[in-house]
C-alpha cells in the first residue's frame, strides 16, 4: 500500500506540475506571439491614433469593409467586430483601446445584443491568457465572472474550458507564427455566396428595460470625448419580430436604422450579408453618418 | 456521478481511504461501505430511483433463497418467472412503455381506428438495463443450480450495486463477482497500479477521443442534409470513434476503479475495430452483453445445435433483442437486424469462428488480406452506426443515400464549431496506432518508456481534452 500511495502521490504531483507547466507555456506563447486575434492586436497597439473604430459582433466583422470605409471617409478605420461578441465584450475592447491609444469615433452595432449584459464566453476567451498580465482584463473578468477564482488560481483551467478558442490548436499556430485568416489590423471578414432559401431568423418579442453596459460605453465615450455612433445592420426579409427594432429605437433614440431594404441575394444567411452586400451596406452607412464623423 | 467529474475525483479517494484504512479489518463493514458508497454514487444522479435498485435486490435475493429450498420443479419455475416478470416489468415500463404505446396508436390509426394516446413523461433510470440483466443472471444461474444462492444480503447488495459498474456495466455474472465479496480482499500493489493505468487510459478515450468526436458528429448529423459524401463518411467514422471511446473508456475506468478495491471485473472491449469479420467484432464489442445474450438467450433457444433454420432464427432473435436492449427506437432494431444480416452469411458458410486469435499477433504490420478484412468490417460497422446515431430510420436512410451519392463537391466542408477536421483526423490516426500497438494488452502502459507514455497521456488529457462542453457517457441512456 505504501508503494502504491507513493506512486499515486507522484502521479498527482506530476499532473499538477504539468498543469502549471502547460499554463505557463500557453500564457507565454500568447503574450509573446504575433497577434492572431483582435484582442491580441488591441493589446499590442500602443500610442496609435484611430479616426474610426467599429466594434460589435460578426454583424460588424462581416459587414464593414474597412478599406472601403477608409477610402470613402479618408480616415484611419479599423473593424474590431468579433464573432459571438456582445456589448460586454465590446466594452472590454473599448477600455483596452483607450488605455493606450487615441480614438476619435466609435461605431457600435446594436441589435438583439441589447438584451444581454453578460460577457460572451466565445469572445472573452481571447482575453484569458492576459488575466494576470493586464489589470483592465483582470478587473473586468473579476466583475462579471462567477468562476473568477477558478480562472485565476487553478492552473490551466482558463485554457481548458476555452479550448475551442485558445486551446492546443490556437497555441500551436501561435508558436508556428501562422498567419490568421483575418488580418486583425484590418478586421473585415467577408462571407461569400448566399444560402437560398434563407433559414428564418427571429428577433426577441420583448425588450429589456435598459442595458447598463451600453450606458457604460456611452459614459466612457463622453468622458473621453469620443463620438459614439450607434447603428443597426440589415436583416433578411424572412426575419420574424421586426417590430423589435421599433422598440429598440425607443430605448436607443440615436440609433441609425439600416436594418431593412436589402435584397435577400445580398445575404450569406439571414443575419449576415455577403461580400457584395457588405460593400453596399458600408457605402450606405458612410452616407448615413458622414456628417456625424468627428475629425 | 460522472467518472469525468470533480465530484468523482473527490468521492473516489475518500471511499478508497475508508475501504483500505478504516473498514479493512471487517469484511461485512467493508461490503457495507461498498453498498453505502454505491447508493451515494447512484443517488447523486437521482436518489428516487435507489428504491428500484433496492427492490430489485430484495426480490432476487429472496427468490434465490426460496429457490434453494424449493425442490418441486413447477414451483421453481414460478419463482424464476416471478423474478423475470418483476425485473423485466420495471425495465419494460421505464424503457419501452411510450414506445409500445406510440406504435400501437400508429398501428390502430393505420387500420382506421382512433385510440386516445396517454403517453407518460417517464424518466429512464440510469443503468436499469445493466443492473436488471445482472440480477437476472443471478436468479437464472441459481435456478439452473449453477450457483449457490447467497445468504449474505450485504454481499448480494454489493454485487447488484457495485458503483464502478452500476450504471453502464460491464454486466457482471454472479459467478464471477459475488464470490469476491465473500472473501477478504488483500491489497495488491500491481493490481492497483494496473487499475490506475486503466483509469487514465479510459479518461483519455472519453475526454480526448470521444468528446472531440462528439462535437463533429453532432454538427455533421444535425446538418447532414447540406453535407457532401466526404463529410458524411467522416461523420460516420467520427461517431464510430465517439461511441468506442465513450463506452470502452467508461468500461476501462470501471474495471480500473474496481481493481483499486481488489475486485476483478470482466473485460468488456478487446479492440473491436481490429476485427476481421463481424463475428469477431461481436466477440470484441460489449463482450459482457454479447456473452449474456449467448448464455441466457441463444443457448437456451438451442444455439447452433439445432437445424440451420432454427439456428438462423436464434441468431436473428439475439441481434434483434440486442438492438432493442439499447433503446426504444426503431433505429436500434434496424441496427440489430442489419448486424444479423452481416452475421448470417458467415454462419451459413461456417466462417463465424475463423478469427478467434489476435490479429497479426507478434507482428508490427498486418498482412494485406488482414488489412482489407479489417477495413471492410469497419465499413460495415459504421453503416450500422448510422442507424444507431440517427434520430429516426428515415434520417438514417437519407444519410446513407447521400453518403452513396458520391458527391465530393467542396471537399472537406467547414463546420461552424471553431474546430477543424484535419486535426481530429491526425488525433484519431495517432489513437489507432497506439491501440494497434497495445492490442495484445489491455492498455498502452507496458514495456519500455512506461513513465514517458504516462506523462504523454496526461499531457494529452490536459491539452487535448474537451472541457468546454462536458457530456454524459452515451451508454447511460441505455
Amino acid at each position: 500500500m505504501k508503494q502504491f500511495l507513493k506512486y499515486i502521490i507522484s502521479i498527482s504531483i506530476s499532473t499538477i506540475a504539468l498543469l502549471y507547466l502547460c499554463d505557463f507555456i500557453y500564457t507565454q506563447v500568447y503574450i509573446n506571439s504575433n497577434p492572431r486575434n483582435k484582442l491580441q492586436y488591441i493589446l499590442n497597439t500602443k500610442n496609435e491614433s484611430f479616426d474610426i473604430i467599429f466594434i460589435g459582433s460578426s454583424r460588424v466583422a462581416n459587414h464593414i469593409d474597412t478599406k472601403l470605409f477608409d477610402s470613402l471617409s479618408n480616415k484611419k478605420t479599423i473593424n474590431l467586430g468579433v464573432e459571438g461578441a456582445g456589448l460586454n465584450d465590446n466594452l472590454l475592447q473599448l477600455k483596452l483601446l483607450i488605455a493606450n491609444n487615441n480614438i476619435s469615433n466609435v461605431f457600435l452595432q446594436i441589435d438583439s445584443n441589447f438584451e444581454y449584459d453578460k460577457p460572451s464566453n466565445i469572445a472573452i476567451s481571447e482575453a484569458m491568457p492576459f488575466l494576470n498580465y493586464n489589470n483592465i482584463i483582470n478587473t473586468h473578468i473579476k466583475k462579471y465572472f462567477n468562476n473568477f477564482e477558478k480562472l485565476e488560481y487553478i492552473p490551466f483551467y482558463r485554457y481548458a474550458i476555452n479550448d475551442p478558442k485558445i486551446g492546443f490548436r490556437e497555441m500551436f499556430f501561435s508558436v508556428a507564427n501562422k498567419k490568421p485568416r483575418t488580418n486583425p489590423s484590418i478586421g473585415f471578414t467577408p462571407k461569400f455566396g448566399n444560402k437560398l432559401p434563407l433559414i428564418e431568423s427571429s428577433l426577441p418579442k420583448t425588450i429589456k428595460l435598459k442595458n447598463i453596459i451600453l450606458d457604460e460605453i456611452t459614459d466612457i465615450c463622453r468622458k473621453n470625448k469620443i463620438q459614439l455612433t450607434l447603428y443597426i445592420s440589415p436583416y433578411c426579409s424572412k426575419t420574424k419580430n421586426m417590430r423589435y427594432i421599433e422598440k429598440l429605437i425607443t430605448k436607443v433614440p440615436n440609433l441609425i436604422d439600416l436594418s431593412k431594404g436589402y435584397d435577400d441575394k445580398l445575404f450569406f444567411n439571414c443575419g449576415h450579408l455577403n461580400n457584395q452586400g457588405a460593400k453596399i451596406f458600408t457605402t450606405n452607412l458612410y452616407n448615413a453618418t458622414k456628417n456625424k464623423i468627428k475629425s | 456521478m460522472l467518472f469525468n467529474s470533480i465530484d468523482f475525483a473527490v468521492f473516489l479517494p475518500i471511499v478508497f481511504f475508508l475501504y483500505w484504512f478504516v473498514t479493512n479489518k471487517n469484511l461485512k463493514l467493508q461490503n457495507f461501505l461498498i453498498v453505502g458508497s454505491s447508493y451515494l454514487f447512484y443517488g447523486w444522479w437521482d436518489w428516487r430511483f435507489l428504491s428500484l435498485i433496492l427492490f430489485s435486490t430484495i426480490v432476487d435475493y429472496s427468490v434465490g433463497l426460496l429457490l434453494s429450498k424449493e425442490k418441486k420443479k413447477k414451483k421453481r419455475i414460478v419463482l424464476l418467472w416471478t423474478s423475470i416478470v418483476i425485473n423485466l416489468g420495471f425495465l419494460g415500463f421505464f424503457k419501452y412503455y411510450n414506445f409500445f404505446l406510440d406504435n400501437f396508436v400508429t398501428a390502430f390509426s393505420f387500420f382506421g381506428s382512433e385510440i386516445k394516446e396517454s403517453s407518460l413523461n417517464i424518466i429512464l433510470p440510469v443503468g436499469i438495463s445493466f443492473y436488471t440483466f445482472q440480477t437476472l443472471s443471478y436468479t437464472i444461474d441459481v435456478y439452473k443450480r449453477k450457483l449457490e444462492p447467497t445468504k449474505d444480503f450485504i454481499a448480494f447488495s454489493s454485487f447488484v450495486s457495485f458503483f464502478p459498474q452500476l450504471v453502464a456495466g460491464p454486466i457482471e455474472r454472479a459467478s464471477n463477482l459475488l464470490p469476491q465479496f465473500y472473501k477478504k480482499r488483500i491489497f495488491d500493489n500491481s493490481k492497483a497500479v494496473d487499475g490506475l493505468y486503466l483509469i487514465i487510459w479510459g479518461l483519455f478515450k472519453k475526454i480526448v477521443i470521444a468528446d472531440s468526436c462528439a462535437i463533429y458528429t453532432n454538427e455533421i448529423f444535425s446538418k447532414y442534409e447540406s453535407m457532401n459524401s466526404l463529410s458524411l463518411l467522416i461523420g460516420a467514422i467520427y461517431f464510430a470513434f465517439q461511441i468506442y471511446g465513450d463506452f470502452s473508456g467508461y468500461s476501462d475506468i470501471a474495471i480500473g476503479t474496481s481493481k483499486l478495491f481488489g475486485i476483478d471485473l470482466k473485460r468488456n472491449f478487446a479492440f473491436p475495430y481490429f476485427s476481421r469479420d463481424i463475428a469477431e467484432f461481436w466477440r470484441r464489442w460489449h463482450i459482457s452483453l454479447s456473452t449474456w445474450f449467448r448464455d441466457y438467450l441463444y443457448i437456451p433457444l438451442g444455439g447452433s445445435k439445432v437445424s440451420k433454420l432454427l439456428s438462423f432464427r436464434n441468431i436473428f432473435i439475439i441481434f434483434l433483442v440486442s438492438g432493442f436492449w439499447h433503446g426504444a427506437n426503431w433505429t436500434f432494431i434496424i441496427w440489430g437486424i442489419l448486424n444479423a444480416l452481416y452475421f448470417i452469411p458467415l454462419f451459413l458458410t461456417n466462417r463465424n469462428r475463423n478469427n478467434l486469435d489476435i490479429v497479426s499477433k507478434g507482428k508490427i504490420i498486418p498482412s494485406f488480406y488482414e488489412l482489407i478484412s479489417m477495413i471492410t468490417t469497419f465499413f460495415l460497422v459504421i453503416i450500422g452506426w448510422i442507424f444507431f446515431r440517427a434520430d429516426t430510420v428515415s434520417i438514417a436512410i437519407d444519410y446513407i443515400k447521400k453518403l452513396f451519392s458520391f458527391n465530393f463537391e467542396n471537399g472537406l466542408q467547414y463546420l461552424s464549431i471553431e474546430r477543424y477536421t484535419p486535426e481530429l483526423m491526425i488525433l484519431i490516426l495517432c489513437f489507432v496506432i497506439v491501440e494497434w500497438n497495445s492490442r495484445e494488452n489491455e492498455h498502452p502502459f507496458f514495456g519500455k518508456w512506461l513513465n514517458f507514455k504516462l506523462i504523454l497521456t496526461l499531457i494529452g488529457i490536459i491539452t487535448l481534452g474537451v472541457y468546454s462542453n462536458v457530456t454524459d457517457f452515451i451508454y447511460f441512456q441505455f
